[in-house]
């Protein structure tokens, strides 16, 4: 399922200044994209939008423009068609809990109950979930007694049981130890082909195992949009993202004038690796 | 499926076991709590009392007599002695008799037993439901009655969140002790610590709301009429027979002791 | 008469009106002030979501409390229910909009308090409650009050200090809520300075 965001101008009642400013682009069925932009500058309202959650039916509008979900406006969707085209997944673990479930089992069939389906789906979807996400060893416990890495891989697997077209993620790693995130990001990496998958993260790296296509947002608007080494090359990316260890001293080498123009700035250290071999190849 | 819900919900007085009561439905536990509210407001004394004794027994063979009759003792004891001070000894009656420099009636006695074992009837009524029923099988058996999610919801997330919360507001108060805030001294300085603790207590159960919303918004709740009820506390037509007997008997006895007057 | 619906928003925030509740009487007995404060959070609904919110946050807190760690406390559901009304009302007509305006709102929410308290606990409990006001009730019996007037009198002066505190620290709660969220609650326009 396609999503679209139109010319989106928001702004916060009060706010001096919109967050969001004529942000633009589309996103296919099938993606797996990383939209990159530091904190404050309205990754997680975007977010909201994308999963529409906002407007919220009160004060928080758009002034312009407004997002489109397989074709329609997100706005006509009722809440159970929205829930099965989006599901959005928030950055701090303890707050993705529904809070009326008092184990894990019950938290990951929430929504489907919620839709009404047979139990025998219900139960399909959450064992399913439970299988992708490893948590079927803690199906029986409190999720709010679960670590933040496992509530994170909870509101993950209840997104999933969903089945949505599309699925949202803010900063998903933002808050996980070292292994969690290696965990997390090959549940992603294992994520169905089908499913189109949008990750908000500050920096590039941890997007970098599983994303095909990096967007940057700066001053509410998107500024650059393409592969990863596209998005590195805009002129605004190292102040608003840094840079990978093994680029900065690739840079380094390039600004001492030794570096073949022909070879791009490796990102990774595997690309590195091969990189400073050929560079020190032509340098003989 | 093991959902181990003792330990999902340490707050609560619901004790794990395998009794008769806990196979109920909890709909039918309900109206038998109630119809026992209903009969200690009636009732003479002696019966009442009879209703306590039969409702401790019971909470041994339901597996929960380690934690009812000690609850009902720790609670109506206290209770007792205050009854009996005030109706024995403070509240002037007819029948007062001097006991060295006090006075004393036994009208009053009667009285505060009366009220005794009143209290103790619907205690003990109230331990026995809460005790035998967990909360998440009265959300199920609510939801299979059709009631709306609202309800459930309201019922089970205070229960889940009570914890959570705590543990939190230890940590503040942890934090501010830190930080010099001085939590024994003079009134003057508790009552002063009073808002710096309560204002960022209240702010964190609120600024939650707003990502909670999300999350129920999107797994779309209240987006149909009713839900799927994956496990609902068995019932039976039995069980709904007697829900109807006893919830008419609850509200027909309490109309008795009137039309006699 | 139709009652008003509560969306997901109104739900949560009653459910965490009822949490902070059950844990400020926590932080009031540590701090040994003898009040109770345990309607912050209905006062909060009240100023934010309206009388049927913060009525349906007054019932469900002490039903909660009945599930949990106070079984007695049951049969005082209509108090909670009537505290949640009259607040809401109260904040209809614009009784939170200041701080003194806020105290008053309080203390006049005693009022009705008492008055639906003091049958329950008179007739149903015998005139005792098990707190410290018995002993107020206690004295005034003892010097020749009759039972009724020294629990109704008893309860009323405890209940106006303790909701007109209750309604200061309300007011400030409110209104130091980060915009994004006060904002989001239309009728909270009501209580707006």
């Amino acid at each position: 399922m396609a999503l679209i965001v139109d010319e989106l101008v928001f702004r916060f009642p009060g706010a001096p200044a919109p967050v969001l400013n004529g942000c633009t682009f589309a996103i296919g069925g099938g993606e797996r994209v990383a939209i990159l932009a530091p904190n404050g500058a309205g990754k997680t309202t975007l977010a909201r939008w994308m999963a529409g959650l906002l407007p919220d039916g009160g004060f928080l509008n758009a002034e312009r423009g407004g997002v489109r979900i397989g074709g329609l406006p997100a706005t006509s969707f009722t809440a159970s068609q929205r829930a099965v085209a989006v599901q959005f997944v928030g950055q701090v673990p303890a707050q993705q809990m529904s809070g009326a479930a008092f184990t894990v089992y019950e938290e990951l069939a929430f929504g489907p109950c919620n839709l009404a389906l047979p139990r025998a789906e219900v139960r399909e979807r959450v064992d399913r979930a439970l299988a992708m996400c490893n948590l079927e060893h803690l199906a029986g416990r409190d999720p709010f007694s679960l670590s933040g890495g496992e509530q994170q891989r909870v509101s993950i697997a209840s997104a999933l049981a969903m089945r949505p077209s599309i699925l949202v993620l803010d900063e998903p790693t933002s808050n996980l130890d070292p292994e969690s995130r290696d965990a997390l990001i090959a549940h992603l990496r294992a994520l169905p082909d089908d499913m189109t998958l949008i990750v908000l993260e500050v920096a590039l790296r941890p997007s970098l195992a599983f994303a095909e296509r990096f967007l940057l947002l700066d001053g509410g608007a998107i500024v650059a949009d393409g592969t990863a080494d596209d998005v590195m090359r805009h002129p605004r990316c190292v102040a608003l993202l840094g840079t990978t260890a093994i680029r900065a001293a690739a840079a380094q080498i390039r600004d001492a004038g030794k570096w073949p123009a022909a070879l791009r700035l490796p990102l990774l250290v595997d690309d590195g690796r091969v990189a400073f071999r050929e560079a020190a190849d032509a340098l003989g | 499926m093991d959902r181990q819900r003792a330990q999902a919900a340490r707050t609560l007085l619901f004790v794990t076991a395998a009794g008769p009561l806990h196979a109920l439905n909890p709909l039918t536990k309900l109206m038998a709590f109630l119809w026992t509210v209903s009969a200690a407001i009636v009732l003479p004394p002696t019966l009442t009392l009879a209703l306590v004794v039969a409702g401790v027994v019971l909470a041994y063979v339901a597996g929960v007599g380690g934690v009812v009759p000690a609850k009902l003792v720790a609670t109506i004891v206290p209770l007792a002695a205050a009854l009996a001070l005030m109706h024995g000894f403070l509240i002037v009656r007819p029948d007062e008799v001097p006991l060295g420099p006090l006075h004393v009636s036994p009208a009053g006695f009667r009285y505060a037993y009366s009220v005794v074992a009143r209290i103790a009837a619907m205690l003990t009524a109230s331990l026995l439901f809460v005790t035998t029923t967990h909360p998440g099988d009265v959300l199920a058996s609510l939801d299979a009655a059709g009631v709306s999610p609202a309800v459930g919801y309201l019922i089970a997330s205070p229960l889940l969140l009570l914890e959570p919360f705590s543990k939190r507001t230890r940590a503040i108060r942890d934090a501010q002790r830190a930080r010099g805030m001085n939590l024994t001294g003079t009134w003057k300085a508790r009552v002063r610590a009073l808002p710096a603790l309560l204002v960022p207590l209240v702010t964190l159960a609120l600024s939650d709301l707003d990502h909670r919303a999300m999350v129920l918004e999107s797994r779309a709740f209240g987006g149909e009429k009713r839900r799927t009820v994956l496990d609902a506390p068995p019932d039976s037509r039995g069980q709904s027979r007697f829900r109807r007997i006893v919830g008419a008997l609850a509200v027909v006895q309490l109309a008795v002791p009137l039309l006699w007057h | 008469m139709k009652l008003p619906t509560l969306d997901a928003r109104a739900l949560i925030l009653i459910s965490a009106a009822i949490v902070i509740d059950n844990v400020v009487g926590e932080t009031v007995y540590l701090l040994k002030i003898p009040l109770f404060l345990d309607c912050i959070g209905i006062f909060t609904v009240a100023m934010l979501a309206g009388p049927f919110a913060a009525a349906v946050a007054g019932a469900l807190g002490i039903f909660i409390g009945g599930l949990t760690v106070q079984p007695f406390a049951l049969p005082f559901v209509p108090v909670g229910f009537m505290i949640g009304l009259t607040a809401g009302g109260l904040a209809r007509i614009g009784g939170f909009r200041t701080w003194w305006l806020a105290m008053i709102s309080g203390a006049l929410i005693g009022i009705p308090t008492t008055l639906v308290s003091v049958p329950i606990i008179v007739f149903l409990f015998g005139g005792v409650t098990g707190s410290g006001v018995d002993f107020a009730s206690d004295y005034l019996v003892a010097v020749g009050s009759t039972l009724i007037k020294s629990v109704g009198f008893a309860n009323l002066g405890i209940s106006l200090i303790d909701k007109s505190l209750t309604g200061l620290i309300a007011f400030m709660i409110a209104n130091r809520l980060p915009l994004r969220l006060s904002t989001s609650f239309r009728f909270f326009a009501h209580s707006r300075g």
